[in-house]
């Protein structure tokens, strides 16, 4: 039985498997630190780029354009103490002076009251 | 055991030595020839992008990856095309030494007509050139388990190809 077997197993092993195809080359892998580096970039570039097409449509705001005025007339209450110490008249006149870029006008034809008025 | 690292020239040289008889062990799983060249490629793609560490003796290993990555296949159902519905050249698995095609073809519809367990312990003995003990091992079964589906394999192939067989 053994010798019979042995016999069988010689006849099967006439058949070779067929060679199969060529195995293909492996695409090149980057590196992981390389793969980091350009997710990284690709990200700042994106959002460089909607940040810069964003400020590019917004319009100027007007308000903003208002404090910027406000702000370069700054008001420090030392030197105004001071000077309504030494000369309130010079006072009123800065006071004054200042109250045209911090309130709203109120005289002439670009007036706060007079655009209240029409509406 | 001491894994390492192979070469490329060291994956090839294996591809070139144990490739067709893991297609013809992954093809006992799959039963496509087109899915079994699939998923030996994958393994040794995976070698040669060095991915994985592999023991001194790579031979156990590459059945062993095979073996899982065809059941993987066929667990997804990946290309299962019927013995039948596959073209003539995608069938022919086997070559007979003396160019007897339709003994080739023959022999690879009975292969294909034995239970899983059986295919695979006659392809891991005669083609892959493993001991019974080595084949029982890859499998997961005992030796006499391993040992009885061999001989009832044999017994179904010696009537199948019967015709085929010079007296």
């Amino acid at each position: 039985m053994k010798e019979h077997d042995e016999q069988f197993e010689n006849f099967l092993r006439e058949f070779q498997p067929r060679r199969p195809r060529a195995l293909p080359a492996p695409l090149a892998v980057k590196p992981i630190w390389l793969r980091r580096l350009v997710a990284a970039v690709v990200i700042a570039v994106s959002l460089g780029v909607s940040l810069w097409s964003l400020w590019r449509k917004s319009p100027p705001r007007k308000d903003l354009t208002a404090a910027k005025t406000t702000q370069a007339l700054p008001l420090s209450l030392l030197p105004l103490t001071q000077l309504a110490l030494e000369d309130p008249t010079r006072l009123d006149a800065v006071l004054t002076e200042a109250s045209r870029h911090v309130l709203p006008s109120l005289r002439g034809s670009e007036s706060t009251l007079r655009a209240l008025a029409k509406e | 055991m001491p894994e390492r690292r192979l070469s490329a020239d060291e994956v090839r040289r294996l591809y070139d030595q144990h490739g067709p008889a893991l297609v013809a062990f992954a093809c006992s799983i799959v039963a496509d020839t087109a899915t079994a060249e699939d998923v030996v490629h994958q393994i040794f793609l995976r070698l040669l992008r060095g991915d994985t560490l592999i023991p001194e003796l790579p031979v156990a290993y590459l059945y062993r990856a095979v073996r899982n990555a065809a059941l993987n296949s066929r667990r997804k159902g990946n290309r299962s095309v019927s013995f039948e519905d596959q073209p003539v050249a995608a069938k022919s698995l086997f070559q007979h030494d003396d160019g007897n095609r339709e003994a080739a073809l023959a022999l690879q519809a009975a292969l294909l007509e034995l239970p899983d367990e059986q295919r695979e312990v006659v392809v891991l003995r005669i083609w892959s050139g493993m001991t019974l003990e080595e084949a029982a091992d890859l499998s997961g079964v005992s030796l006499n388990t391993a040992a009885s589906r061999y001989r009832y394999a044999l017994e179904k192939l010696r009537e199948r190809l019967k015709p085929y067989r010079k007296s």
